[in-house]
């Protein structure tokens, strides 16, 4: 190549302990993170400027008509139920991610150690579920846990109960059964992507220097696969956080989240500055998480840096 | 061996009990789909093609999900190239506002994706005066998609070292080449995954795309619309069905023609980084 | 060259940004001619392109063609049909409830409608036509409504209700599927309380609030999409559902359940939907072709038949199934109107009021 490449690379190249940058020259970073800035910046964060700027307004489409108010921020305040709804709905996800990942763990491992050619197929299996609607297999998950539903009609037949009733229906543990289901798939796709990337020679040292499986996978695969674990609990909580659809068809009156308010705040009630209020405050919540990633995303270039 | 098969045993036992823990609520929409009743509850009232029947008429439900699949591929193509470029760059390099990217394109995430829609008709209908079409829900269905993608190509990368791409470009490949022929292949495990979310994601999107639907609609917001008559209701579990058993299909033929392949060429792309 | 090829790089998001926007914008070429299609904000269900019988010489007349006339863009809730006119969405004809529909008028989204244009109006009985009237106009044709009412499950209860007031007896504990909607959950509230629910005072307000959360205890869940109002009594989770359509106690009697549907002491909560015609209407002529073939008895009767939902236009009832006539207990038209209670306009006040009210009803513990 040319001698700008050259001037561009060799740096690196020569000097590839100490700086951690990549061998691929930086004049093709603009072409790698411009779609992305254009797309945050354009479908993303002018109209969450708009939104931003509507939690100070009382009505959503005028915008030729100006009037600056506080009054949305007073209500939300002045409402404790809005920051119990906030509060519960991040130990709902909360609770949720957690479980997500601990059952998508062993999926993963199998994945990506044992599935061995079945790889491909495994992965797919773990998707295809998913591309029927959220909707209908949250209604799915309905019909098992009600009255006349499997559950009910198998404890029914163990004598376990006596009278047919809706199971954890309309419980937030219905909420967090179906939300685990839904996300489960997803959760173990980024741990299985992290985990295939240990290399088996790492595991064959380990096991060949006379450590015990349990311990070559607490002291190796598992520090490994953080990334992908970390990946995999935000991928889960995040979306929790605001979910709506399962609350309102499984969740009954105490599965209520915070997603159903905004949901209704921007569907029947129609009053989209204060949706947009308490989605606002949803964000500030998982700021700390995403600065979670940021965190994460240092330590794992440092440990990129430390393979050289 | 066979130490090792015991071994993996409680493993694949595992996974077959979550897979029947996924497939157990798929399979009840499967037989509620040819109960000869509306009503979705046990017991069953008997075998009916009936609603496969009304399903091949209702035009318009065709047309969503055709819709819905034209979308949900070209968002997920666009969304898991740029989502694999950006965390490429992220992983790679240090550059000015990199935190800002990386923050940024979480909020995607944690946006209720209604908020979004919401901005996004305010925007460009009410401030822009576009139309509202297909191009605008898929353009969105881009941007939900990313910072999924971004999560699952950087955490391939992450723990990858570059050694490969400098010893590529020690060799004398172009950065392009490099980039084509080394860093993408280690990486298509991810992107495949990354694809699959993103295709997920958008075929399932419903909250923003209901505000930002125009004269072409896409299949979830026609199915909840639908809900107000339950009576119809089962159809959509008959087209749910299919999809699945068609989706299922092709996956194993193309694995199956794919495992043929791969016996005779062992060095798939999917196995370079061993 | 280098220096080239990277401006190139950088060139290629901007033309992919700009594709995509030429994609968005590629229906919108102005097109000043009054033979563009009608552009229909609707309900899915209702599509004349899917089911031509509901505007019968309409379809006929264009046959083939009628994808070239008709346009269609469906919402699932009243709120995303207002919101998208708001935004500036044109539509030509627009299908809404009655809740919205002052907030329509009041925000000029419509016009009025000249009623003498109306072939098919002089079956359309005062009293329904009166409900689309806004200051001394035409504004919405009625067309399609409906009860909500209670649906009990005969089988399970000890007593069959016959008020709103008895969703709160205690032998229904845990039982009661209410609908998840502030302006009926108001309406209930107030019903029961014997408030008049469109004009309560602040005290009053309060007071359904207090009666709404002291639901708490017999709720199952609130439901929100009405195959629920299908699948739960029928499964035997709910005993009593609040807010039902008669189409569910409908169905639920044809498969055989035990079910009946409450005339509450304090009158069954009646629902109306109609067209009206967009301010920005291109086609009048068109739109007042739609309304005629909508409000046609064979196409009315057809669209009750098939949904077990009313009519405006009286003289389809003789063509209706008696089983429908039964069902919407339109046999008598005194008591019909007398004993119906009809959603009224929201102003844009209550529904804040409302939603304010629901919302806190939810979040209560």
């Amino acid at each position: 190549m040319s001698d700008y490449v050259n001037q561009v690379t060799h740096p690196v190249t020569n000097s590839r302990t100490t700086n951690k940058e990549s061998a691929i020259p930086r004049s093709l970073l603009g072409s790698l993170i411009g779609p992305t800035w254009i797309w945050l910046v354009l479908f993303m964060l002018l109209p969450m400027l708009l939104m931003f700027l509507m939690t100070f307004r009382t009505e959503a489409f005028n915008w030729r008509e100006w009037e600056f108010t506080f009054e949305n921020y007073r209500k939300f305040i002045e409402t404790p139920s809005y920051h119990r709804l906030l509060l519960r709905s991040v130990w709902m996800a909360f609770v949720v991610a957690a479980l997500s990942v601990v059952a998508a763990y062993p999926v993963a491992y199998v994945v990506a150690f044992q599935a061995g050619r079945w790889r491909n197929l495994m992965i797919m299996l773990l998707i295809v579920p998913a591309m029927s609607s959220f909707l209908l297999r949250v209604l799915a998950w309905r019909i098992i846990l009600g009255s006349s539903g499997l559950l009910s009609t198998v404890l029914l037949g163990l004598g376990i109960i006596d009278e047919a009733a809706p199971i954890l229906l309309y419980t937030p543990t219905a909420v967090i059964i179906t939300l685990v289901y839904v996300w489960l798939p997803f959760a173990a796709l980024p741990i299985a992507v992290a985990l295939n990337q240990i290399e088996p020679n790492l595991l064959e040292a380990a096991s060949d220097l006379g450590a015990k499986p349990y311990a070559t996978f607490l002291r190796i695969t598992l520090p490994l696969s953080m990334p992908g674990v970390i990946a995999a609990f935000l991928f889960v909580f995040i979306p929790t956080l605001g979910e709506y659809v399962t609350p309102a068809l499984v969740g009954g009156p105490e599965g209520v989240m915070i997603g159903n308010i905004i949901w209704d705040q921007f569907s029947r009630a129609l009053n989209w500055p204060m949706g947009a209020l308490l989605s606002m405050a949803m964000l500030l919540i998982v700021l700390i998480p995403a600065g979670f990633i940021s965190l994460y995303s240092k330590i794992s270039r440092e440990r990129a840096g430390n393979y050289d | 061996m066979t130490n090792n098969r015991l071994r993996n045993l409680p493993g694949y036992v595992y996974l077959a009990l979550v897979l029947i823990f996924l497939y157990l609520p798929i399979a009840l929409l499967f037989v509620l789909s040819f109960n000869d009743s509306a009503v979705m509850a046990f017991p069953l009232r008997g075998f009916t093609w009936h609603w496969y029947q009304e399903l091949l008429g209702a035009g318009e439900l065709w047309q969503a999900t055709r819709n819905s699949f034209i979308v949900a591929f070209v968002s997920a193509f666009f969304a898991t190239l740029l989502g694999a470029m950006a965390a490429f760059a992220i992983v790679r390099y240090r550059f000015r506002w990199r935190d800002s990217l990386l923050a940024l394109s979480s909020i995607p995430l944690v946006m209720p994706s209604i908020v979004l829609g919401a901005g996004l008709l305010i925007l460009f209908r009410s401030l822009m005066g576009f139309e509202l079409s297909l191009g605008l829900i898929t353009a969105s269905h881009i941007l939900i998609s990313i910072p999924a993608c971004m999560l699952i190509v950087m955490a391939r990368l992450a723990g990858f070292s570059k050694n490969l791409e400098e010893a590529a470009m020690d060799l004398g490949a172009t950065p392009w080449q490099t980039l084509l022929r080394v860093t993408l292949p280690i990486s298509l495990p991810a992107l495949l995954a990354a694809f699959l979310v993103a295709f997920t994601t958008s075929f399932d999107e419903y909250a923003m795309t209901t505000l930002i639907t125009g004269t072409e609609t896409t299949l979830p917001v026609y199915l909840y619309s639908m809900l107000r008559f339950p009576r119809k209701l089962p159809i959509v579990l008959a087209l749910g069905s299919i999809i699945i058993v068609g989706t299922s299909v092709i996956i194993i033929l193309a694995e199956w023609l794919r495992s043929a392949d791969t016996t005779a060429n062992k060095n798939s792309a999917v196995e370079v980084d061993r | 060259m280098n220096i080239f090829y990277r401006k190139l790089f950088l060139l290629i998001p901007f033309t992919l940004v700009a594709l995509f926007l030429t994609a968005c914008n590629a229906a919108s070429a102005p097109d000043a001619e009054s033979n563009e299609p009608l552009l229909i904000l609707e309900w899915t269900g209702y599509e004349a392109t899917e089911y031509p019988e509901y505007f019968l010489p309409f379809t006929e007349k264009y046959g083939e063609t009628i994808n070239d006339v008709l346009e269609y863009s469906f919402f699932g809730d009243d709120s995303e049909a207002l919101a998208r006119m708001q935004a500036g969405v044109e539509a030509d004809l627009v299908h809404p409830c009655r809740s919205w529909w002052g907030l329509y008028v009041d925000q000029g989204l419509v016009q009025p409608i000249d009623t003498s244009r109306l072939t098919n109006w002089d079956g359309v009985p005062d009293e329904l036509k009166e409900l689309g009237q806004f200051n001394g106009e035409q504004y919405f044709i009625p067309w399609d409504w409906g009860y909500e009412s209670i649906l009990v499950r005969n089988d399970l209860v000890q007593d069959v209700p016959d008020s709103w007031s008895d969703l709160w007896d205690p032998q229904y504990e845990g039982r009661v599927s209410m609908i998840d909607a502030s302006d009926v959950a108001f309406i209930i509230g107030s019903l029961s309380l014997g408030f008049d629910p469109w004009n309560t005072t602040p005290e009053q307000n309060e007071a359904v609030k207090q009666q709404l959360i002291a639901l708490r205890p017999n709720l199952l869940n609130y439901w929100v999409d009405y195959t629920e109002t299908y699948d739960l009594p029928a499964s035997g989770d709910a005993w009593v559902v609040a807010g039902a359509w008669q189409d569910a106690y409908g169905y639920l009697t044809d498969e055989g359940y035990d079910v009946s549907y409450i005339d509450p002491v304090e009158g069954r909560i009646g629902w109306m939907c109609g067209y009206a015609i967009g301010s920005k209407a291109k086609n009048i002529d068109r739109t007042y072709e739609f309304l005629n073939a909508a409000l046609d008895p064979q196409s009315q009767a057809n669209m009750a038949n098939d949904f077990w939902y009313g009519v405006s236009n009286f003289d389809a009832i003789p063509m209706i199934d008696e089983k429908v006539i039964e069902l919407l207990n339109v046999s008598d038209f005194d008591s019909f109107f007398n004993e119906t209670v009809f959603y009224q306009p929201l102003t844009e006040e209550q529904r804040q009021q409302f939603s304010a009210i629901w919302n806190e009803v939810k979040a209560s513990q």
